[in-house]
Formats: C-alpha cells, sequence, structure tokens
C-alpha cells in the first residue's frame, strides 16, 4: 500500500490514513463503529449487499455504503452518529432486514453472541410495522452431516457464498432464484462437502447457518471460551474451544494472523466428539491369562508398568505418535532413556533442522510471487490451512508452480514439500539453497509433515538424554505413545516381536488385541503443554476439560519416582527443563495466547544429509506412481466422529486426463492398479489439474499399494 | 460429431480464459438440446465448463429464461412486471388460466403447452408482452387469449 496519507473527517474527528483506506477502517482508526453485516475484509473486495453500514458523504446526493468507498483528501464523512439521514437510512435498513427474520432469538443458538441482535438493538428502529406474515421455509436443512441452515433467520449478506466462492474456492454454497425469494444453497441434495465448510457457520451474522453439534447445546451466559491450540495436524491453529458444564461443546477459531488468519478446518471444528467416543478409556487394561483386557485399578496399572520395565532389563523400544505434548515426550523419554537407559525409539517421522535458515510465518505464503508445491500429495490433505494460504496467494497473482525449475526472476519465493520422500524438509532446505532463498526477504520454504507435533516431540526426545545405545537384540518391552502410533501396521509388527507391550492409546479399540497392559491417554484438547507446528512456532495447548482419566505427565512421574528419575507432574516445571535445552530458556508462561515465531538456534540437533533428491525412477509407458496419501479426514479421532464419515474419500483412484486419455478411461469407469501380484480394482476419477504420470488414492483404499504401479481400465464385465 | 463438450470449449473461446462469461450461453445450450435444465443437463454443463453445478445452478435458476422444470411443447409466457401489470396482465394471466384449464407455472396434462408469468421481456412499449414459443405478441389483451391458444401448431 502506498504511503501516501489523506485526511478524513469522521464525524467531529479528523484522522489520517493512507489513501484508498475503507470507510469502515477509517472510522475505526477515528475510535468511531460503523455497523456491518456483510463486510468482512478476510473475505476479499467489499460487495455492499447489506446496506448496514450507510453514511452521509458531503458532496454526495445519497448515503453511501461505508464498506465499498475508500479514503480520499478532504472527505467529510457522517455516521449515524451526527447525521440524521444516515441514522435513519440505518434505522430502514434493519427494518427491511427484519421484515422475514423470525422473532425466535429465544430459541436461536445465535441469540446472545448474534451480530443482528446486538445491532438491532443498537441501531435498530424498536418496534415493528410488519403486522404481515412472513416468509417461512422447511428448517433447518441439513446442508450437510455437520451444517444446519435455517432460511428464515438467513439475510442474504453473502458471506457464507463469498467464502464459499472466494475463500476455499469450493463452489458448493451458493445462492440461488432471485430477489425475495433467494436462497443459500447447494446442489440438489449433495452435502456441502470439504475441508472448510465449518467456517460459514462462523461467518455468519444470524443464526442461519449453524453448527448441527452446536444446536440446543449451550447459551453465551454458560459457557466459557478456552483458548487452545488444534491438535489434529502440525499447522496448529489457534482455536477456542467452547466448554459448558466440564464439556467441549464447540470449536471456534481465534485468529492468529501469522498461522491461520481465523479460517480452521472441518476436522479441528468438528472431530473434538472423540472425547466422548464410546470406546473412550477411562481405566487402565491389563491382560490376564484367561480373561484377556480386564479392567485393573490405577495402582495396578503403576505396579505393573514398573514390573514390565523392570523385567525388559533396558531392551525397550517406544515407538511415539507425534502428537504427544513436547512436556509429555520429554518427561516419557526422561524415565526411558535417562532412568533405564533405553534409547531406542521409533520416531514419528523424520525432521530437519535444515529448514532453520528458511523459516517464515505461514501468512508469507500470500505475499510470495512464486509458491512451488512439490511431492504429490494433495496439500489440503496434510496441512490444510496452507491450502487457503496458497490460494490466496495465487488470487494475489502469485504463480503457483509444481517445480522449482520454473521460479525464474520471481522475488518472493515459497516452497512447500507435501508428500512423502521429503526427508524431514532436508530435500526442500536443499532447494531452497539452491536457489539462494536464505536471508531474501519474503522468501522461505515449509515442509508439511504428518504428524502435529513431530518436530516438538524429536526435539523433546532429543534433549532428555545425550547417551546413545544400539538396537536391542531382542525387544523386553514396547512402548506405544499415543493413537497413531497403535494405529500404526509397522509398530504393531514390531509388537508381534516384543516379549511384553505397554500402550498408551485414549481408544480400546487400537490395541485390545494386542496390548499388555493400556493405559488411558488424553486428548489434545485435555492437555497443558507445548505443540511445535510445522513453522517450527512454539505455541501453547492449555486443558480446556478435565481428562476423565489422570493426566498423563502425573502418572509418568509417579512411575519414573520408583526408578529414582525426576519428573515433575506439572506441564510448566516439565516444560522449564526442555526449554533450559531446546527453547532458549523461554519460560511456560512467555509461550503466549498468540505466539510468534521465535527462532531456537539450539533446537538444530537433528542429522542433516544434504544432497538433491535422486531423480525418482521414470515410470514406464503403461506404468504409472501411485501416489497413497493419508487423507485429512482419517485417523483415530475422525473415525469416531459419525457426522464427519461423508468427508472420508471415496473409493477411487485420481489420475491425469492425459494418462486416462488414452487409456481411454473416463471418471466412473473401473480401473486396475497394480504391482507384483497386488491389485485393487477401483472406479477411476479424472482430474484435469493432476500431472502426467501420477495417480493418486487414500491410503485406507491402497490395500499396501504405492510407487510405480500397472494401470489399465479393467476388464469388462460380461452381462449376462 | 461434435460432442456438448466440444461445442462449449468453442463457447469458451469467445470469452477471456478463466472467466465465467461463457455460463449463460453454455447453459442455453445445454437447454436447446434437453429442452429444460435436468441434474445432469447442468452437472454436464458445469463440467465443460470446469465449475461447480452449484454455481450453474444459482445462475439458471436466476434467470427466468431457464426451465428448471420440464416444459411442454409450447410455451406462452406472460410478463407480469410493472407497465404490463399497469396495462392488465393479470387478467390476460388469467384469461390464459381459464383457456388452457391450468394455472401459471404449469404443463398441460398432454405435456402440449406450459402457461408462465414472467419477468420483463423487454417490450415495454407493447404491453401486454405475450411470447408464444419465444416469438413476442405485442398489445394482448385478455380477450386474444382464446385465440393463441387455438393458433398453436397442433
Amino acid at each position: 500500500m502506498s504511503a501516501e496519507l489523506v485526511r478524513v473527517k469522521i464525524d467531529e474527528r479528523d484522522v489520517h490514513v493512507p489513501k484508498g483506506t475503507g470507510i469502515v477502517e477509517t472510522a475505526l482508526a477515528a475510535g468511531i463503529e460503523i455497523p456491518v453485516f456483510c463486510y468482512e475484509p478476510r473475505l476479499g473486495d467489499p460487495v455492499g449487499a447489506c446496506r448496514m453500514c450507510l453514511v452521509e458523504v458531503e458532496g454526495m446526493p445519497k448515503l453511501q455504503t461505508g464498506c465499498t468507498l475508500t479514503a480520499q483528501d478532504g472527505m467529510i464523512v457522517k455516521t449515524a452518529r451526527t447525521s440524521e439521514k444516515a441514522a435513519a437510512g440505518q434505522n430502514g435498513t434493519l427494518e427491511f432486514i427484519l421484515v422475514n427474520h423470525p422473532l425466535d432469538c429465544p430459541v436461536c443458538d445465535k441469540g446472545g453472541e448474534c451480530p443482528l441482535q446486538d445491532l438491532t438493538f443498537r441501531y435498530g428502529p424498536g418496534n415493528t410495522r410488519m403486522s404481515y406474515e412472513k416468509l417461512t421455509f422447511e428448517k433447518p436443512i441439513p446442508i450437510s452431516p455437520t451444517i444446519s441452515l435455517d432460511r428464515e433467520r438467513c439475510i442474504l449478506c453473502y458471506r457464507c457464498t463469498r467464502f464459499s466462492s472466494d475463500v476455499s474456492e469450493d463452489g458448493q454454497l451458493v445462492a440461488a432464484n432471485r430477489g425475495a425469494m433467494s436462497v443459500i444453497t447447494t446442489f440438489e441434495d449433495v452435502p456441502y462437502t470439504g475441508a472448510f465448510t465449518g467456517n460459514v457457520t462462523e461467518l455468519c451474522p444470524v443464526g442461519a447457518l449453524l453448527p448441527t453439534q452446536y444446536r440446543f447445546e449451550g447459551r453465551p451466559w454458560e459457557i466459557v471460551d478456552v483458548p487452545t491450540v488444534c491438535g489434529l495436524c502440525p499447522v496448529g491453529c489457534n482455536i477456542n474451544a467452547t466448554v459448558r458444564e466440564t464439556k467441549v461443546k464447540r470449536i471456534l477459531s481465534r485468529n492468529h494472523p501469522e498461522i491461520d488468519e481465523g479460517w480452521i478446518c472441518d476436522k479441528g471444528r468438528f472431530a473434538f466428539t472423540h472425547l466422548r467416543a464410546e470406546d473412550r478409556l477411562t481405566q487402565p487394561l491389563q491382560r490376564t491369562r484367561r480373561h484377556g483386557l480386564e479392567e485393573v485399578t490405577w495402582e495396578a496399572a503403576i505396579d505393573e508398568a514398573e514390573r514390565l520395565l523392570r523385567a525388559a532389563q533396558g531392551r525397550i523400544v517406544t515407538a511415539l505418535s507425534g502428537s504427544e505434548t513436547v512436556e509429555q515426550a520429554y518427561a516419557l523419554g526422561k524415565l526411558l532413556r535417562a532412568g533405564l537407559g533405553s534409547h531406542q525409539a521409533m520416531l514419528p517421522e523424520e525432521v530437519s533442522g535444515a529448514l532453520d535458515g528458511y523459516r517464515l510465518p505461514l501468512s508469507a505464503i500470500r505475499d510470495a510471487d512464486a509458491v512451488v508445491v512439490l511431492g504429490d500429495v494433495p496439500v489440503a490433505e496434510r496441512a490444510p490451512v496452507v491450502d487457503l494460504w496458497i490460494k490466496s496467494a495465487r488470487r494475489k497473482g502469485a504463480r503457483i508452480l509444481d517445480s522449482a525449475d520454473e521460479v525464474g526472476d520471481a522475488e518472493r519465493v515459497v516452497l512447500i514439500w507435501s508428500g512423502p520422500g521429503g526427508r524431514g524438509g532436508a530435500t526442500v532446505a536443499k532447494l531452497a539453497e539452491k536457489l539462494t532463498l536464505a536471508g531474501r526477504e519474503g522468501c522461505g520454504a515449509f515442509y508439511l509433515p504428518t504428524t502435529p507435533n513431530g518436530r516438538g516431540v524429536a526435539d523433546a526426545w532429543a534433549a532428555c538424554c545425550d547417551d546413545e545405545s544400539d538396537e536391542p537384540d531382542s525387544i523386553g518391552l514396547l512402548v506405544v505413545s499415543g493413537d497413531e502410533a497403535a494405529a500404526d501396521p509397522n509398530v504393531r509388527a514390531l509388537a508381534e516381536q516384543a516379549e511384553a507391550t505397554i500402550v498408551l492409546s485414549m481408544f480400546g479399540g487400537l490395541s485390545a488385541g494386542w496390548a499388555d497392559l493400556v493405559l488411558p491417554g488424553t486428548s489434545y484438547l485435555e492437555r497443558d503443554g507445548t505443540f511445535v507446528n510445522l513453522e517450527g512456532r512454539l505455541q501453547r495447548l492449555r486443558a480446556t476439560v478435565t481428562p476423565p482419566c489422570p493426566d498423563e505427565l502425573h502418572w509418568i512421574a509417579e512411575l519414573a519416582a520408583r526408578f529414582d528419575v525426576d519428573v515433575a507432574p506439572y506441564a510448566a516445571a516439565v516444560f522449564a527443563e526442555v526449554s533450559e535445552k531446546v527453547y532458549d530458556g523461554l519460560s511456560f508462561g512467555e509461550v503466549g495466547e498468540s505466539a510468534p515465531l521465535r527462532g531456537y538456534p539450539d533446537a538444530a540437533v537433528r542429522v542433516d544429509r544434504p544432497s538433491l533428491p535422486e531423480s525418482q525412477a521414470k515410470p514406464g509407458k503403461t506404468e504409472i506412481r501411485l501416489v497413497a496419501y493419508k487423507p485429512l479426514f482419517s485417523g483415530a479421532a475422525v473415525e469416531r466422529v459419525t457426522e464427519l464419515q461423508f468427508q472420508r474419500p471415496q473409493p477411487e483412484v485420481e489420475l491425469s486426463a492425459e494418462d486416462a486419455g488414452w487409456r481411454n478411461i473416463e471418471t466412473g469407469d473401473l480401473v486396475t492398479v497394480g504391482s507384483n501380484g497386488n491389485a485393487i480394482t477401483l472406479p477411476a476419477r479424472v482430474n484435469r489439474r493432476l500431472g502426467k504420470g501420477i495417480a493418486r488414492v487414500a491410503i485406507e483404499h491402497a490395500n499396501g499399494l504405492g510407487g510405480i504401479v500397472e494401470l489399465a481400465r479393467a476388464a469388462e464385465e460380461v452381462s449376462a | 460429431m461434435t460432442t456438448f463438450f466440444d461445442e462449449v470449449q468453442e463457447i469458451r473461446k469467445r470469452y477471456p480464459a478463466g472467466a465465467r462469461s461463457a455460463t449463460l450461453p453454455a447453459l442455453r445450450l445445454a437447454q436447446e438440446k434437453h429442452g429444460w435444465l435436468s441434474r445432469e443437463a447442468i452437472e454436464e454443463t458445469a463440467d465443460a465448463l470446469e465449475v461447480t453445478p452449484a454455481f450453474c445452478y444459482s445462475v439458471a435458476s436466476f434467470y427466468d429464461m431457464f426451465h428448471l422444470e420440464p416444459v411442454g411443447r409450447h410455451t406462452i409466457e406472460i410478463c407480469t412486471n410493472l407497465p404490463c401489470a399497469l396495462c392488465g396482465a393479470q387478467k390476460v394471466v388469467e384469461a390464459f388460466e381459464s383457456a388452457l384449464g391450468i394455472s401459471a407455472g404449469e404443463t398441460t396434462a398432454d405435456g402440449e403447452v406450459t402457461l408462465r408469468a414472467v419477468e420483463c421481456l423487454g417490450g415495454c412499449g407493447y404491453a401486454t408482452v405475450v411470447a408464444v414459443d419465444h416469438r413476442y405478441r405485442q398489445n394482448v389483451k385478455a380477450e386474444d387469449a382464446a385465440e393463441i391458444v387455438e393458433g398453436l401448431d397442433a
């Protein structure tokens, strides 16, 4: 934005703002509020749909909409505070908005936190002249299993449809019909599907679009919003958990302008009901000879854990999930490594410190000139909000590339690695080095990991002990920490070799068959502690509700004491210990509610093998490289949320138009994908945006396939 | 044989790349082909335009000239906007309703004629305007209804 300042007089106040600033912001700079419904800068250019922001401008005969008007030098604006005309205009606007709006605030979930209610109270007529029947509609209409639409309450501000077309760019939520009969709708009976649909429930300034999970669940005066950070993917969106009577009732975004800009994905928003899943564990389970796993007391479980730890005589392997807090990973590491000399761990994924020199806030993607997205897995499946930043960059004119060779002379270059084979970010860091991005303004690189806190866990595990040990000949005890590790087939294979297995899991279903001792785990919404997101930003998690079982730190501390290892049962104290070694001595209290992106020079403790990636084996003529990706809507939490099942990927293979073309494959045709005798037959979906030679399938439908495969039209079924 | 998909690509070439301006002509083409815009017709159009079916539906539902329900072999469309209304359009509608035995918005049981009250047809100087199979009849009065219905091709 140009630096030229202009003087605008708003009511009785003079204010200087950069030329072109919207009048709503200009007034705000002067400390004056202009009420709005449709105006929302995050949705792009203003549209002036609701007419709530009417102001009087000297020299203009009619009232103007403050949101679409921009500041010019010498402009004299009068808001409803000082202009009778503007006040009458706003009053009239509200009267019209309310013509068909039902008077159901007492039973409306938005009541008490509703912009329409608030603005009507402050600027409205206070009375109605409407003695006619109002328009009525069928209600509520489930526009998806997670969102309910009440058309009677809708004031047609078009925030939701603008979000759908201009922010998430899914184009599924639209306005149909015309004039007074306009309605918000999806196509036919197709549910509103996508990674970001839930955001419309927060954008809606009335009670028209509501999260179905929250219908009749709470009123604003009996809830408390607890600020925390989402722990379901490596973005670490800032959220508020709405808590009523010790239960999480809803998740709201909490705008961190550098991370999420106030948008969160549907997994983060709607998957919280996993806290109350049917198979949620609250009591430890111990394998007994005759009855399989049986509930035991915590005292007995800790005794048994101590016995198993001693019996293993140091031959312990730990499988971590990357969803532990830094503190949990450190406490566990200290017990097992410092206390028992068992250093062997399966870390959730490779994490490289090589990216530290290319660190940027995610919001820098929006301002880039060129964004290079590498790695074949759709960004939205790994780190959904990053996809919104990329879209926003494209709308601002950035080139979105799939090869670093095309960067050319672009000034601000951002590299993003989304997929397997990135070696924890080392590969993309090497590319960044080749492009000499270090130290250049607005340039940087991101690696999208698969786990929410893989980096924090790796930091913590590395920090608790300097010793190393060789892999034991046999595994005396396998300690499986967390649900992701418990669901990992490689971990289960390891459990077969282990003499005994302890599993820390939230859900009974995950470990029923193979654990000897199961200790109930907690969710990210129940923990105090810290996470490190994909930017390398340290963020604070808060226990929004009390877990139905003891916090991990409490019993780890108790268990550690039996081995004369000093572990504090509180996150703040454990963090202080980690921080000394990894985070520059930052104190727990300083992490902050809206954490800044800090540098941690000591954090780069990981192995680097800097080299450019070997060129991948080129697929032969009939071959194709199959990318089996982990979908966003998957994992232990999502599996336990009935209303999110519609979001899970269809069993289908995506392939490029080119690959489909010469094979004579159209969307819906059955194709067979296989290698070495293993084959799957699934319907095809032709994706014109996909590159040649690549096919994609959700891992749950891949049957273990991946890499170079043969792909062909399935043999025609003989019809009778 | 050129497919619908190819024809839409031809239409798209007339407009700036990425623009949605081709939506109206593409929907019109789809309607000419199918007679009305069924769910399948909208999906086919959306696919050819690389937009969502919801977007096409949103556009189609805005304009009166697009039919979201099947229509008869003949259409009689009466403008009921202000100038026509002042010149007795309502009476014209009623006259057609009794001549055909159906209400505005309906199609005769034999599937022959659809009667609709529509928005401005752009012939305000010749109110009331009635479009009979897309051909305008000007200055139509209630008493002309029977004759117009009689005059439809069998």
